[in-house]
């Protein structure tokens, strides 16, 4: 009875051929999927909202030696293929981009904006929501939604943020620009400071010696109860000067007597008396300033001498060290100036109104297509191993 | 005919191909490398052998930075002689083979398939013995072996869609081998074996990622040095070019397959 039964297979009668065709293992692994798929991007998808904001890191002063360095490395890796380079980004704008894919840079947006919230609004549908809040797996996810790209050529920095409400997208891109900001601020403070500080300090050791040599200076005028020391040796050669030359006058004189008088004329006995007294005052003078062996207060004119001659030289040595040094402080400045690091924003976060995501047709298409390949080779390898049992 | 009869078939059919692919691998290692057993040896020895080779060239050259030359060069040869092997001998398969094609049971990806079998599996072994030989010089193992591994599949993979391809192309048209010979000479330099991504200006980055072998050997880096390195790699393109290659190739065998008859 079943056997006779069974009209449908035996029935001439033609099945439409829609019928024919789902019954194909064709239409149940590619269209049957890509239709479900097409289902859920038009029908169940949430609107996911983007928004964009373009920006550019400059860097005034050397560009990066080491991306130099690397490019030179990569080209002798390449064997022989170097200078290639041309277009390559600062290192600077590498690290922001690498900064905005971080997890640090998550966990502040999360602070400030609350991001598993963001995500979890209810609009969001089941599959494109964020499940697991674990700081990692956001991360993960946070890295599907926020996209950084770097064109190299014009070294801006493109920033696409997707959520599902168009404000949301913007607030936290505005937040992650702000982040941004704050790390391009902080690493221009960074390198300004480092130049600075080394001049700043070079003119603090400078500005210091100069105060000690006049400290020495002024200590060592009052213990000495003389203001110029150059000055009193200068006097004292003077002053000898003049008693040698009486000396030399009173003995001519003397000699000159001596032709047309007696030796013992008591005439003579004045000049005399004048040169024992300059000859004398000549040897007291002298040992008063020079003689070292003299007493401890001999020599003290050539010891002081000495002494104020040295701090003279401290002092103009001490002023410039200081002049040369604020001179550097003063380099060190335009150069940390031209070394500055901002980030200037080109295209503030946008406010979407059309949702660009999900991409529903590149999507449902890509799946479609994928599946019809793997249903090809599928089939090819089937059909091949059918080959062998026929 | 009913869906059971058809899978009862077609087990049956994949059951044989089995076994057919298992006498064509012996057969393989007995035409190639005689009957003696050093002879399998060669099958080691040569990407064990070309590889260390190279990687001694470049210690002698490159300064270590955070991964020592050696193991950065040796471990990509060999996955790189998987591709080699693999599609160098694309286009002798039919040729050399094309007697077995009387018997109904042999079909042509029959007799790619246990060649490259071979050849992956060699290299597999080959990989494993380097790896633990570095293991015991340096005492570091990869970060991630699932990464090496899947890494070494998928250029097998890969260049066994490439290279059915190939041996279709090859039997199409005259002359074309000499062509595929020097096409994987000519990959070498930007098959990405000797390059990270990173290493090179963003502009050629681009240009390098659109070449399936530089995101194999990405993968590659990744899971031998990890967090070490940055690497770029989409495993969706990889697997995409498997796919079409493959259709392709399986395809373009079946022709072939009808005008060998034909013949």
């Amino acid at each position: 009875m079943s056997q006779i039964g069974t009209p449908p297979e035996l029935s001439p009668q033609p099945r439409s051929w829609l019928f024919r065709f789902w019954r194909k293992p064709f239409f149940l692994l590619v269209i049957v999927p890509s239709l479900i798929a097409a289902f859920y991007f038009y029908a169940i998808a949430a609107p996911q909202y983007v928004s964009e904001a373009r920006f550019v890191v400059h860097s005034r002063g050397n560009e990066g030696g080491q991306a130099a360095a690397m490019r030179a490395a990569a080209g002798a890796a390449l064997g022989g293929l170097g200078g290639l380079g041309g277009g390559m980004a600062s290192s600077e704008t590498n690290s922001i981009r690498d900064y905005l894919s971080s997890l640090d840079a998550v966990m502040q947006a999360d602070q400030k904006l609350g991001l598993v919230a963001l995500w979890q609004r209810p609009e969001a549908d089941f599959l494109a929501r964020l499940w697991f809040t674990e700081p990692e797996r956001l991360a993960r996810f946070y890295n599907r939604m926020v996209d950084v790209a770097l064109d190299p050529m014009t070294n801006v920095t493109t920033l696409r943020v997707r959520s599902f409400r168009p404000e949301d997208s913007k607030e936290l891109a505005e937040t992650l620009l702000r982040a941004a900001e704050t790390l391009v601020n902080s690493l221009s403070e960074r390198i300004r400071n480092d130049t600075l500080k080394v001049a700043l300090r070079e003119i603090e050791i400078a500005e210091k010696r100069v105060l000690d040599s006049r400290a020495a200076l002024l200590r060592f005028r009052e213990q000495e109860r003389e203001l110029d020391s150059a000055g009193t040796a200068q006097a004292a050669v003077v002053l000898r000067g003049q008693l040698e030359g009486a000396l030399a006058q009173a003995r001519a004189e003397l000699t000159e007597r001596l032709q047309f008088m007696r030796p013992d004329n008591p005439a003579l006995q004045g000049t005399r008396n004048r040169i024992e007294a300059l000859e004398r005052q000549i040897a007291a003078e002298r040992s008063r300033h020079t003689d070292t062996s003299a007493t401890l207060g001999g020599a003290i004119l050539v010891r002081q001498l000495a002494d104020y001659e040295r701090l003279m030289l401290e002092r103009e040595f001490a002023d410039k060290q200081l002049a040369s040094a604020t001179i550097g402080l003063e380099t060190a400045r335009t150069e940390s100036q031209r070394q500055q690091l901002y980030l200037s924003r080109i295209v503030q976060p946008n406010l979407a109104v059309y949702a660009l995501y999900p991409r529903s047709f590149t999507n449902v298409a890509s799946i479609f297509l994928g599946l019809a390949i793997a249903y090809g080779i599928g089939w090819l390898l089937i059909v091949g191993m059918r080959e062998h049992a026929a | 005919m009913n869906l059971s009869g058809e899978v009862a078939l077609i087990l049956r059919g994949a059951r044989t191909q089995r076994r057919v692919i298992g006498a064509l691998i012996i057969r393989e290692m007995h035409t190639r490398f005689g009957r003696h057993y050093l002879g399998y040896a060669w099958l080691f020895f040569e990407p064990l052998l070309l590889g260390t080779c190279i990687g001694f060239i470049h210690l002698l050259r490159d300064q270590a930075t955070v991964f020592g030359p050696f193991e950065f060069y040796a471990v990509a040869y060999v996955v790189f002689f998987v591709f080699r092997g693999i599609i160098n001998r694309a286009s002798t398969a039919i040729p050399s083979n094309i007697g077995l094609l009387y018997h109904r049971t042999i079909t042509l990806p029959d007799i790619f398939f246990a060649r490259h079998i071979i050849e992956t599996v060699s290299c597999i072994g080959v990989l494993v013995v380097l790896l633990f030989a570095l293991f015991a010089i340096n005492g570091d193992l990869p970060e991630n072996p699932t990464k090496v591994g899947l890494a070494m599949i998928g250029m097998a993979l890969l260049s066994q869609g490439i290279a059915l391809m190939a041996a279709a192309l090859t039997h199409a048209v005259e002359g074309i081998e000499r062509g595929v010979h020097a096409m994987t000479y000519l990959i070498l330099p930007v098959c990405g074996m000797f390059f990270l991504v990173d290493w090179l200006p963003e502009w050629l980055q681009t240009l390098a990622l659109y070449i399936p072998t530089v995101h194999i050997f990405e993968l590659l880096r990744d899971g031998q040095f990890g967090s070490r390195l940055r690497t770029h790699y989409d495993l969706g393109y990889v697997a995409g070019w498997i796919m079409v290659t493959h259709l392709i190739g399986l395809a373009a065998l079946r022709i072939t397959r009808q005008r060998i008859g034909l013949e």
